[in-house]
């Protein structure tokens, strides 16, 4: 180790600048450190998977003369509605990427600043909780708008020019914002979800085990209770359930299940809710214990 | 005045943590003193913004503490007791992270955390992985992460906690330096008065949440009383009783060595004929200069 003193302490002659957006450099650092994870490039890699296969599929679906020999039969998933839409966004394999990245990214978000002391540093600037809270939640954002509204976004551009017409847009002209809608539902639920389970303990890697089994236990005792009572209401319990519901109605779909929607927004806002409270209740600069 | 406070109050339930504490701090190094659940921390952690007291009012570099929270915290740096950091980053990017934060340009932060880590000594291992860092290189680290936006002011909570002598005077002479040659003025909090004996020119002395002491450390020293170390063979008891009859105070060390506290206006040469007396022998008899320790010791009470 160097001895101290080895360089000069010179102040520094510039000035302290106030941010418009104080939460980003949190945003920035984060993301960047997510990607230093192991692992995380192929997970990330993989949850691109649907958007390049639907994005394929929009391109056969203007070409079908040309596939026809590939296709054999399979030319009603082709078809580019809002359906097509509803289901990339809310297919089992987009969520469970999502829910992967969560725990990849978001596990450590609030978990390691707690086993390290570190909100009392964050503290000491002049950053308000409101601040911090957003910075993490938008490293979740990141990734979801990132494999949400992106690759939704693309799908209609794509669209546009391989069909060389404006009439996708004219047809559906609301899918645009039931995508920007559905986009940041889903963005603000999940930054709720995972900084609630991250906020809720010290330790990341037990957040990452009880992001993954909130999500499949919900899904799970969902499938048992359904399976014994036949009773839709059951898919309340699971939190994927709940979110294809919601998909469904902003793509104009038909729910898969037999509840009403409201009560599915209903279990959604409710997580939003209960993390709302417990984060307030978690982030403080100094642990104070009365 | 860097701090001024008024009448500061704060309770943990309660627990009164903070009692009508009313301070005006000047330049340089303060050493805030006291023994455990004094309210050392209670009190930085109120400057800082952290807690809001119940009552009372206080500035911090002419700011409010209820009111301008954010304006303090860009010209304090704070370097907190428990060891601090972000995993998975180096020393770079960590110190560099909470410049941006406290608003310095990206390019900036980067730039002046490369300089604040060569000057903490961590120059060297600024690329490694924080986990990695030893206990003593932690404690530079938080001292860098508090400099990197040169702040006015630091606040340093137990700086020296957790370190070997070795590492315990180099951070010691990093604050030294800081105080005095770099304009930054400095308060720190420790229950380690050889500490803050060496660096601090001002000392506060907190008990049981309430103000004990303050002033300079010079002042506070010239005391109405002078100290005698004395050495006897003999018994010590009737010695004892007639000093202590013409108001001296007596504290035996654990080598045997009495301490005698004799006002003013009493003449030392009281002590030889007492022994005389008393019929014991004075092996050794040495005038002693009051410590931090002493002035702790009467400020809080304790013998």
């Amino acid at each position: 180790m160097a001895t101290i003193q080895e360089k000069g302490y010179g102040h520094w002659d510039g000035r302290l600048i106030e941010r418009r957006l104080p939460w980003w450099p949190i945003t920035r650092t984060a993301i960047r450190m997510a990607f230093r994870t192991r692992h995380f490039k192929f997970f990330f890699s993989g949850a691109f998977i649907p958007a390049i296969v639907y994005l394929v599929g929009i391109y056969v679906s203007e070409r079908l003369d040309d596939f026809r020999f590939m296709i054999k039969g399979s030319e009603k998933f082709l078809v580019i509605n809002p359906g097509y839409f509803k289901s990339y966004l809310t297919g089992d394999f987009l969520i469970f990427m999502m829910v992967l990245l969560m725990v990849f990214s978001g596990a450590g978000l609030i978990a390691d600043d707690l086993k390290f002391n570190a909100l009392q540093l964050y503290f000491a600037r002049p950053l308000k909780k409101k601040d911090y809270l957003l910075g993490k939640a938008a490293v979740v954002g990141f990734f979801v708008l990132l494999l949400t509204l992106i690759p939704a976004v693309l799908f209609i551009i794509f669209k546009l020019i391989f069909s060389g017409n404006f009439e996708f847009l004219t047809s559906y002209p609301w899918l645009p914002a039931s995508i920007a809608g559905y986009s940041l539902l889903i963005t603000a639920f999940f930054a709720c979800y995972t900084l609630l389970l991250s906020a809720l303990s010290k330790n990341r890697r037990y957040v990452a085990i009880m992001i993954f089994a909130v999500y499949f236990f919900s899904d799970i005792i969902f499938g048992i209770f359904n399976g014994i009572f036949n009773n839709p209401y059951f898919s309340l319990l699971s939190l994927k359930a709940n979110i294809q519901q919601i998909g469904a109605v902003f793509f104009g779909q038909k729910p898969p299940f037999d509840v009403p929607w409201p009560l599915s927004l209903a279990v959604l806002v409710a997580v939003c809710v209960l993390a709302g409270v417990a984060l307030n209740k978690r982030i403080r600069g100094v642990e104070v214990i009365r | 005045m860097s701090i001024e406070t008024r009448d500061i109050h704060f309770s943990y339930g309660k627990i009164r943590a903070l009692s009508g504490v009313s301070l005006d701090l000047g330049e340089g190094a303060v050493g805030l003193l006291g023994p455990n659940g004094a309210g050392k921390s209670t009190l930085l952690r109120i400057l800082l913004g952290f807690l809001s007291p119940e009552r009372g009012e206080g500035k911090v570099l002419g700011h409010d503490i209820r009111r301008d929270k954010a304006s303090i915290r860009k010209l304090v740096g704070y370097m907190p007791e428990d060891d601090c950091l972000v995993p998975g980053m180096d020393a770079v990017t960590f110190t560099s992270y909470f410049g941006e934060l406290s608003g310095m340009p990206r390019q900036e932060a980067m730039k002046r955390a490369h300089e604040v880590l060569f000057y903490a000594g961590l120059g060297e291992s600024r690329y490694r992985l924080l986990e990695t860092y030893s206990a003593g290189m932690k404690q530079r680290l938080k001292l860098a992460q508090a400099l990197v936006h040169d702040p006015q002011l630091v606040f340093l909570d137990e700086p020296t906690s957790n370190l070997d002598p070795r590492g315990r005077q180099e951070i010691l002479d990093l604050i030294k330096d800081i105080a005095t040659s770099k304009g930054i003025q400095v308060l720190i909090s420790s229950h380690i008065l050889a500490d803050i004996e060496s660096i601090c020119s001002y000392v506060v002395i907190l008990n049981k949440g309430e103000l004990a002491a303050q002033g300079r450390l010079e002042d506070l020293r010239e005391v109405k009383f002078s100290l005698y170390e004395v050495k006897i063979k003999g018994d010590g008891a009737p010695f004892g009783k007639r000093l202590e009859s013409l108001g001296c105070r007596l504290e035996e060390t654990e080598d045997k060595i009495l301490k005698i506290y004799m006002p003013q206006g009493v003449d030392r040469m009281e002590i030889f004929r007492a022994a005389v007396a008393c019929g014991i022998q004075v092996r050794q008899f040495i005038k002693s200069r009051t410590s931090l320790e002493d002035l702790f010791a009467r400020a809080v009470g304790v013998d």
